[in-house]
């Protein structure tokens, strides 16, 4: 109860100081020069703010006790500097009461600093009760959103680079309670948002959470961009005093223009290899109605174009990271040459992999197995991939196989002609 | 006076250049060992501090692809793409190498195998160890390790962080041999320090002078003592982790795997369960030295002796509960609250030694010699060290520095700005002692300013891009922190200069050095009743300890005259204890 009391009397202490401060905003530690120089962006949840508030009381505490320490030891070391012949006066080499005021002192004041920063940590980590769930996977050296409704982005989605590698941008909608269901598979990452103040390992061998509610885009969001697609054109954009701190080439959604986002930074901070450096994100925060809008509108675009195009996408999405598509060994077998042979499967028996087949084997994998490989397949139903999805799936394997029918020299040169694995 | 002519100095050779090789070699003697040791702790401090530079060297423009497709920053490679996947793994293996050589070979043994070996015996007025064989040996465990690690980067390096967190450490590499050498190196070094540990403790409860109470040792002993404890107790458990990673590599046997049943996050509770205590078996014995240092150059008594003592056990007892803070991003909420909890604990007894040091000085006469410059450079950087760790132990703002540039600042300022500053102090302080000779004054003055300017410009500087958002082990990095990056690239440089002004301060002190005086600061404990440098046997007769080691205002220190030790009016002074000799002989 006294320690409690105890961290609510900080707090309080915390926002005098701010008001001594001075701040254009509401009266919290997260204005002014101080903050500028520490964290330069401004907190973009509710929860950041107040995470800002704690570190910048933290280092008004540190700079007070080490201005005083430090003043005391330059004081004493000139005040007592060695005169030749002159000794040291006597003085007491212990006291009681003084060792125990300062052992007690600071205890009473890191016990507080503990339930405060405790309390702001419990609400960082509980997601609320009908936040959206959104699944985050973490791999060498990118990450994966896959939205409720199941469409997927992963990485390269955008021409957004940091080092060698183009980075995925993730859209979330704003003022949405948020909780990501997250795990990796293969090494240990970390998904860190420096503008939200949270980070969360992501383990090989269980989920862990996150979550976040990221503040409308807006005015106080420092300047916006007239429009994504504008900014996108531009493509070259970058201003320090924009939270957005990075150049960023198209995904051009030209009827998103005119939709005020933010944007911002996610790093790997758990050291994970070669490119470690270069697993980022970035998580671009649109209103709601706008995050409905490019779901639908992004789900189009996956299924524009000829049906070789969007199978090659959908496979991309979905499929690549068990089949190969040059013959390379994989998990599952490899799509080259599929279609059009006949296969030997865990029956004993030969299947010709036909139209009908591999519908079969994309909605009830489990019906037949091929040879030599693990039945660990998920059955794609409906509500996880449309029938057009499918249609364009089997075009594409079709185009892989030299027993494909003639095609249009349109869908010829749309399908990329697949590369051998180096 | 003690002088003992017809006894040679430790440092007398024995015949000619190879007798004097197979003296060294074969040596039981503490302060030969110690002196090796030193030595040793220097050169992998060189190879660490190289790598380091490196480091730097790259971050100040490392190898990008920018907007245009060109690539930039070709330190390390040719200008392509390729070049930036090059780039990443050479300095993965840098900063690989930078951590492993400094925590393994350089900040763990530095203090306690170098000064602590060379006087703890001095000190407690012994002959030498309780175990001196088995203390040579350590020695030859320490370099046969040392050797193991770097043969690691000398077949192509090891990408795995000093850390070895799996699974990355189990599944990098394609010759996994190189992750294995590495680790048994370290597997290897735990046992140097296990036996040197052991010998401490041994030598603090058997070996002390007639008349010396555990309240009469001085606080660098019992310092050392706290330490010895940490290292006979958790370095086992490094050990049997590193064994485990070992055969995870080599065998499979998967208690680390997942797809075996095993779990990669009970790596990381095995190694901080280890490697949290070993932190404070870095930064113990540079408490100690700085609780010698601060009473002889102010000639004041330590400012609360016991609260120090007890300070020291205090924090090697709290040490080990509270790896937990290393994973707050891994654990449960739980988990992560009690760990918060008690990882605060720690900061008392450290802010009481801050409050007893700083109390120390109150109506001193305190002299600004090299030592003591050292010492007022560890009070100021310990305290950043100290204060920074608030941030890091309040859990809702560990939640956004955690493996951040912030992080990887705050432990500089305790590993280096602490241990290394502190084992300068100590050495500018006991090299007279060592050695027998002086040194350079005004040039050592001189590094030690460079070096606290360089190390400033250096770290500080990480706080703001850790704050910022700069994720820690980074090859590469968003445009923003550039500046921050070159900034302390240049302080890196700075840094380097100022040890190569101390690394010729030393070698002119070796070749050139006026000869030290037996006591050149005015030091109470028993070091200083021994000759500069002392003789094989330390002390010609057995000392008696007489008084406490920080009476400076009515005890006459070993080697001075009465008519140079000024005491306060009204004092009688009395000689010191190590005057005064034991007809016992050689008890030991």
């Amino acid at each position: 109860m006294l320690i409690s009391s105890f961290a609510h009397a900080l707090l309080s202490a915390s926002s005098m100081l701010v008001l001594s401060t001075g701040t254009q905003e509401d009266g919290l530690l997260n204005s002014g020069f101080w903050h500028k120089l520490w964290l330069r962006a401004q907190p973009a949840t509710e929860l950041a703010r107040s995470t800002d508030s704690m570190f910048m009381f933290l280092w008004w505490f540190c700079v007070f006790w080490f201005v005083f320490l430090m003043g005391l030891m330059v004081y004493f070391i000139v005040k007592y500097r060695r005169v030749p012949g002159k000794a040291a006066p006597q003085s007491p080499s212990h006291s009681t009461p003084l060792e125990i005021a300062w052992t007690v002192l600071p205890t009473i004041l890191l016990a507080g600093i503990f339930v405060v920063g405790f309390r702001d940590y419990m609400k960082k980590m509980t997601p609320a009760g009908n936040a959206m769930e959104i699944r985050l996977t973490g791999f060498k050296w990118s990450w994966k959103f896959e939205y409720p409704n199941g469409f997927a982005v992963d990485s390269g989605s955008s021409g957004a680079r940091i080092g060698a590698e183009p980075v995925p941008v993730f859209y979330v909608p704003a003022e949405t309670p948020i909780k990501l269901r997250m795990n990796s598979t293969d090494v240990m990452h970390s998904f860190w948002v420096p503008d939200f103040r949270i980070k969360q390992d992501l383990l090989p061998n269980r989920f862990t959470f996150m979550t976040f509610t990221a503040k409308a885009p807006g005015p106080d969001a420092a300047r916006m961009p007239e429009s994504i697609a504008q900014h996108d054109a531009q493509a070259t954009f970058s201003d320090t005093t924009n939270p957005i701190r990075y150049k960023v080439l198209p995904p051009f959604i030209e009827q998103l223009k005119g939709v005020p986002y933010t944007d911002h930074w996610v790093f790997c901070a758990e050291y994970c290899g070669t490119s470690h450096s270069e697993m980022a994100a970035i998580i671009r925060v649109v209103p709601k109605e706008a995050y409905e809008q490019w779901l639908v509108l992004t789900q189009e675009k996956a299924e524009s174009g000829s049906p070789v195009e969007v199978g090659q996408r959908v496979f991309r999405a979905n499929c690549a990271s068990c089949h190969s598509v040059d013959g390379s060994p994989n998990t599952g077998p490899t799509w080259l040459n599929w279609f059009g042979y006949e296969h030997m499967y865990a029956d004993g028996r030969t299947y010709m992999a036909d139209d009908n087949h591999m519908l079969m084997s994309i909605r009830y994998p489990a019906m037949h197995i091929r040879k030599g490989y693990p039945n660990g397949m998920t059955p794609w139903s409906e509500s996880m991939l449309s029938p057009k999805k499918v249609d364009a799936l089997i075009a594409y394997m079709k185009s892989l196989s030299d027993k494909a029918p003639a095609t249009t020299p349109d869908e010829a040169t749309a399908a990329e002609a697949p590369k051998p694995k180096s | 006076m003690a002088h003992d002519h017809h006894h040679g100095s430790y440092l007398t050779p024995k015949g000619g250049t190879l007798a004097t090789v197979l003296d060294w070699a074969t040596t039981v003697d503490h302060k030969k060992i110690g002196v090796m040791y030193l030595f040793a702790v220097l050169f992998m401090f060189f190879l660490g501090g190289v790598a380091a530079v490196a480091l730097r060297t790259e971050l100040w423009d490392p190898v990008r692809i920018n907007e245009a497709g060109q690539v930039t920053g070709q330190l390390f490679g040719p200008a392509d793409a390729t070049s930036v996947a090059t780039g990443n793994d050479i300095y993965n293996r840098l900063f690989t190498l930078h951590g492993a050589i400094m925590v393994f070979m350089v900040i763990v043994p530095s203090v306690p195998a170098s000064l602590g070996n060379f006087l703890i015996p001095l000190m407690l007025g012994a002959k030498d160890v309780a175990f001196p064989r088995l203390n040579l040996l350590s020695w030859y465990i320490y370099v046969i390790g040392s050797i193991f690690a770097v043969s690691s980067i000398v077949l192509g390096g090891v990408d795995t962080g000093w850390t070895f967190y799996t699974p990355y450490s189990t599944s990098t590499d394609a010759d996994m041999m190189r992750v294995v050498y590495m680790v048994l190196g370290a597997f290897i070094l735990g046992f140097s320090s296990i036996l040197t540990g052991l010998n401490f403790v041994v030598t603090v409860h058997k070996l002390r002078a007639p008349g010396m109470g555990w309240f009469d040792m001085p606080l660098f002993v019992w310092g050392l003592y706290a330490t010895s404890i940490i290292q006979v107790l958790a370095t086992p458990v490094i050990g049997i982790t590193l064994l485990l990673l070992t055969f995870e590599r080599l065998f499979g046997i998967g208690i680390f795997d997942p797809a075996k049943g095993g779990d990669p996050v009970l790596y990381q509770h095995f190694f901080w369960f280890y490697s949290h205590p070993v932190v404070y078996v870095m930064i113990l014995p540079a408490m100690a030295i700085i609780n010698e240092v601060i009473p002889v150059h102010s000639r004041k008594a330590i400012f609360g002796y016991k609260s120090m003592a007890f300070a020291s056990l205090a924090i090697a007892a709290v040490a080990f509960l509270v790896w937990g803070h290393h994973m707050f991003t891994s654990m449960s909420e739980m988990a992560s609250a009690i760990f918060s909890g008690l990882t605060f604990l720690v900061a008392i007894p450290t802010a009481v030694k801050m409050f007893n040091w700083i109390a120390t000085l109150y109506k001193g006469s305190i002299s600004l010699t090299t030592p003591m410059i050292y010492a007022v450079n560890f009070l100021v950087l310990f305290a950043i060290g100290g204060l920074t760790g608030l941030p890091l132990a309040t859990l809702s703002t560990d939640l956004h520095l955690h493996d951040s540039y912030f992080v990887v600042a705050h432990f500089h300022y305790v590993m280096m700005g602490g241990t290394i500053i502190a084992l300068l102090a100590g050495l500018h302080h006991w090299w007279p002692k060592m050695f027998g000779k002086m040194y350079n004054a005004f040039w050592a003055n001189i590094g030690a300013i460079v070096v606290f300017i360089g190390f400033n410009v250096t770290f500080f500087t990480q706080f703001f891009m850790g704050v910022q958002g700069m994720p820690r082990r980074y090859a590469s990095y968003v445009e923003d922190f550039q500046i921050y990056h070159q900034i302390s690239t240049i302080g890196s440089y700075i840094l380097a200069v100022g040890f190569f002004i101390h690394l010729f301060v030393f070698i002119h002190s070796l070749a050139a050095g006026k000869k030290a005086a037996q006591n050149p600061w005015g030091g109470l404990t028993m070091e200083w009743a021994a000759d500069s440098p002392p003789i094989e046997h330390n002390f010609a007769h057995e000392p008696v300890c007489t008084h406490g080691p920080y009476d400076f205002d009515r005890v006459v220190p070993p080697g001075w005259k009465e008519a140079d030790w000024p005491v306060p009016e009204g004092v009688k002074p009395q000689l010191s204890g190590a005057e005064l000799t034991s007809h016992k002989g050689g008890g030991h």
